[in-house]
């Protein structure tokens, strides 16, 4: 199993994985793009969008590429915190309690509609999310690394549903839009499927590692060692500081996002095979890392607008570094 | 016309109470206008809604709506006779059709159609019977000053539709069973067959209340008009009198003296006494011939009409002043006990003022929605001054670029080299190829929307290595090599030579 030892094959090892999971999770290159990022910048991701576009696919896959354990909850009104991460039951036989562990000891877990569930068991993720531990009866078990959390939730159908508090929001690295694909892919897709080059099921054998979680947690380190110019970092909180204080935003980011913009901006660049950031990357990343930690004003939500058009607002008025 | 068989008080009346004995007309005779209604413009509806459904089209219940004039006439006979003691039956209706139903219909079915004084309007040519020239002279004599209302009359009705029709069918969508999938979103948007045909039943229901209302509150306005022309009420009140007073030698007396009242307006030629008019006539021709009758005289200069010296005389803010608060005098004489009290004309004054701020905003609302506003984007894009920080203004750059790049590669400047190069590049090239830029505009986003809007062109293509190494100097904080930038500056003069040698 490769593991990447220099920048040039961290890049190289990364864009095979993009392809691989590009080969299944067909017309969807910028999501994948967007969940390998989070993945190697240690970051969880929230995807939204409507049922049937490929999102737990898209993790089976990543597992498989990876080689990394995988779970999956499907969250509903009824799902208590213990069915996420496990309990203390008592063992007759023995006469003492042992640890059930829950679905949440894994690497890979897709939390399918997570905003199905009450406030308190989608809180039940938050330590998992911030502290990578669980913990049951007093007791902190680790989890192994890499450690990443899907959570989806679909834009429609939101009746019976509990909107994610900000706290939680804010620990998801990138919020990730999934989208129909275009005429072409679709195209290509359904072709695909018809002369039985990939399965309609969720078919995944057919991948094969490209390397294992250590490779991850290489490539991760690696990125670590991207040059980042003091300017680009500046530009990169003054997007961040601006979403404060902005026409049509009632609430900006935390300096929480700031971390997670000037991260990704690396992984990005590492992706994209370069050692240094660039402002471009900064832009490419701000996005998905904003969209969820920010709050329209509600003359905005009147006017109709998103926060795709407010965000692509700012980055136009947001001056770009100079050097 | 036997005034004293009318059913309702005719008086003068203000515009609105006209309208509230329109409205008392209608709950007398709801059950027997509205059968009307229906008898006329059921069986029409019907097969216009089978035929909107059939073809999945809007266009013939548009027409049903169109046809509302015509729909309006068989109420307006009726009402025109009831009021006067005489109920038409369905059939005499039916018969008398081509009658009252046919004058001056074209008109309100095309030019007049979309008038706002319909309901006032239709009277004159179904009851008065005017043709031609006497349509207009009427309309003169009737639409005179005080206003009658009749199209505020329209706009409230209009409104009473829309929110009885909005209400009706919210009700509707709110009854039908989920099974049906029926959502009022998708009205509003995309409507099946099924959603069409209960959208326009709904305002058909509604029709059939609001429009025998509407008829018979124009038909009021109607009646009201002409009793202050005409002073109707005088006329049955001395009629009332000459009754008690036989013989009828006094009577006839009192009705002369009713004729010769100045206030009183022979708004139909043919009622009154030929002969004694013709006297009158005279009289008043003489009068005003004579020269003591308004004199004339001859004036030079500019000034208002029917102002006096004394007016011309303050400024605006005085005149504006004595507006707000003269009145405010006469009410504080009237209501000592009210020490703060508003005048009238402040307050209208004020609702005017925001009633115009309101319609303003909207516009400016509006059009800026529509794109019509004064930041309205123009053919083509305006060249930036700065692309990523960069200054690309043509004064900012040095006349000759390959000078100031060899002297600072000489003193081994790359930064300030590949700068210059990027920026005359990029000067020129959106000269050449303008494309929408902001402030946030990366040189990598500048790059690709060039590429992007205007393909790979030579000079875009010879940018792109130009770009690369900018962001390695600039971000990577590796210089490229000297060589290189002499390579890209090489390249760049034979693409410009290139180009002013092919013109």
């Amino acid at each position: 199993m490769s593991h990447p030892n220099t920048l040039q094959e961290a890049a190289a090892l990364a864009g095979e994985i993009e392809q691989r999971l590009n080969q299944v999770l067909i017309g969807q290159q910028q999501v994948v793009r967007e969940v390998l990022i989070a993945l190697i910048a240690g970051g969880h991701v929230l995807i939204e969008g409507v049922p049937g576009l490929g999102k737990t696919l898209l993790v089976r896959s990543l597992g498989k590429v990876l080689e990394l354990d995988f779970n999956r909850i499907q969250f509903t009104p009824d799902l208590m915190p213990t069915d996420v991460t496990g309990h203390a039951m008592y063992d007759q036989k023995t006469e003492q309690f042992r640890i059930r562990r829950g679905p949440a000891f894994t690497q890979l877990l897709l939390a399918d509609e997570i905003n199905r569930a009450p406030a308190k068991t989608q809180a039940a993720l938050l330590e998992v999310m911030q502290e990578r531990q669980i913990t049951i009866e007093g007791k902190a078990f680790s989890l192994n690394e890499p450690y990443m959390v899907l959570a989806t939730q679909n834009p429609l159908d939101q009746e019976g549903t509990y909107p994610l508090p900000e706290a939680e929001l804010d620990r998801f690295l990138f919020k990730v839009m999934i989208d129909y694909p275009d005429h072409g892919d679709e195209t290509r897709l359904v072709n695909m499927v018809l002369d039985g080059t990939i399965r309609s099921s969720l078919d995944v054998e057919s991948l094969t590692p490209a390397t294992d979680g250590a490779g991850v947690m290489a490539i991760r380190s690696l990125s670590d060692s991207v040059l980042i110019d003091p300017e680009v970092l500046d530009y990169a909180l003054r997007i961040v500081r601006t979403t404060r204080d902005f026409s049509g935003l009632s609430h900006g980011a935390s300096p929480r996002a700031s971390i997670a913009l000037a991260r990704a901006g690396r992984v990005q660049a590492l992706v994209e095979g370069r050692d240094f950031v660039t402002p471009d990357d900064i832009q490419q990343v701000a996005r998905p890392v904003l969209r969820h930690r920010i709050q329209l004003s509600a003359d905005a939500e009147i006017e109709g607008q998103t926060p795709e058009t407010v965000l692509g607002r700012l980055l136009d008025q947001v001056e770009a570094p100079r050097q | 016309m036997e005034l004293e068989k009318a059913s309702a008080r005719l008086a003068p009346r203000s515009p609105w109470q006209a309208v509230d004995m329109g409205t008392q007309m209608f709950r007398r005779w709801a059950w027997p206008t509205v059968r009307i209604w229906l008898a006329f413009t059921l069986l029409p509806f019907a097969l216009l809604l089978g035929l909107a459904s059939y073809q999945e089209s809007w266009w013939p219940l548009v027409l049903f709506w169109w046809l509302k004039p015509a729909w309006e006439r068989p109420l307006l006979a009726w009402y025109s006779h009831a009021l006067f003691a005489e109920e038409l039956s369905l059939s005499q209706l039916f018969k008398r059709w081509k009658q009252y139903a046919l004058p001056g219909l074209i008109a309100q079915l095309t030019w007049r159609r979309l008038s706002p004084s319909r309901s006032f309007n239709t009277a004159i040519w179904q009851l008065e019977g005017a043709q031609g020239d006497q349509v207009g002279q009427r309309h003169q004599v009737l639409h005179r000053a005080p206003s009658t209302r009749a199209g505020m009359l329209t706009l409230v009705m209009f409104h009473l539709e829309q929110f009885m029709g909005y209400g009706l069918l919210a009700l509707v969508y709110t009854l039908v069973p989920w099974q049906f999938n029926l959502e009022m979103s998708d009205w509003f948007f995309e409507q099946s067959v099924l959603q069409t045909a209960i959208a326009s039943s709904c305002l058909y229901l509604v029709l059939c209340i609001t429009e025998p209302l509407y008829v018979a509150c124009g038909f009021a306005l109607y009646l009201n008009k002409r009793t202050w022309l005409e002073g109707w009420d005088l006329q049955l009140g001395l009629t009332r009198i000459g009754k008690r007073r036989k013989p009828a030698g006094v009577a006839l007396v009192l009705l002369l003296g009713l004729l010769a009242l100045p206030a009183v307006e022979p708004a139909q030629a043919g009622n009154s006494n030929h002969e004694d008019l013709h006297v009158e006539q005279q009289q008043v021709i003489e009068l005003l011939a004579s020269d003591d009758y308004m004199p004339f005289e001859t004036r030079t200069s500019r000034e208002w009409k029917d102002r006096d010296q004394d007016a011309q005389d303050s400024s605006w803010w005085q005149k504006l002043w004595e507006w707000f608060f003269d009145d405010l005098e006469d009410q504080m004489d009237s209501a000592p006990n009210k020490p703060f009290q508003i005048p009238d004309n402040l307050i209208w004054a004020v609702f005017w003022a925001l009633f115009a701020g309101i319609v303003l905003w909207l516009l400016l609302k509006v059009s800026s929605q529509l794109g019509f506003s004064g930041t309205r984007r123009k053919a083509g894009h305006a060249i930036p001054t700065h692309v990523a920080g960069l200054d690309i203004r043509h004064h900012s750059l040095p006349d000759d670029i390959a000078n100031a790049v060899d002297s600072a590669l000489q003193q081994q400047d790359i930064r300030t080299a590949m700068s210059l190069l990027l920026r005359v590049s990029l000067a020129t090239l959106l000269r050449e190829y303008p494309v929408p830029l902001a402030a946030g505009s990366t040189e990598q986003h500048c790059l690709r929307t060039l590429q992007r809007e205007h393909g790979n062109a030579a000079g875009i293509e010879v940018l792109k290595p130009i770009v690369n190494a900018w962001v390695r100097t600039a971000w990577a904080h590796r210089p490229v090599g000297e060589d290189e930038v002499r390579g890209l500056l090489n390249q760049w003069q034979a693409l410009r030579f290139v180009e002013v040698a092919h013109g």
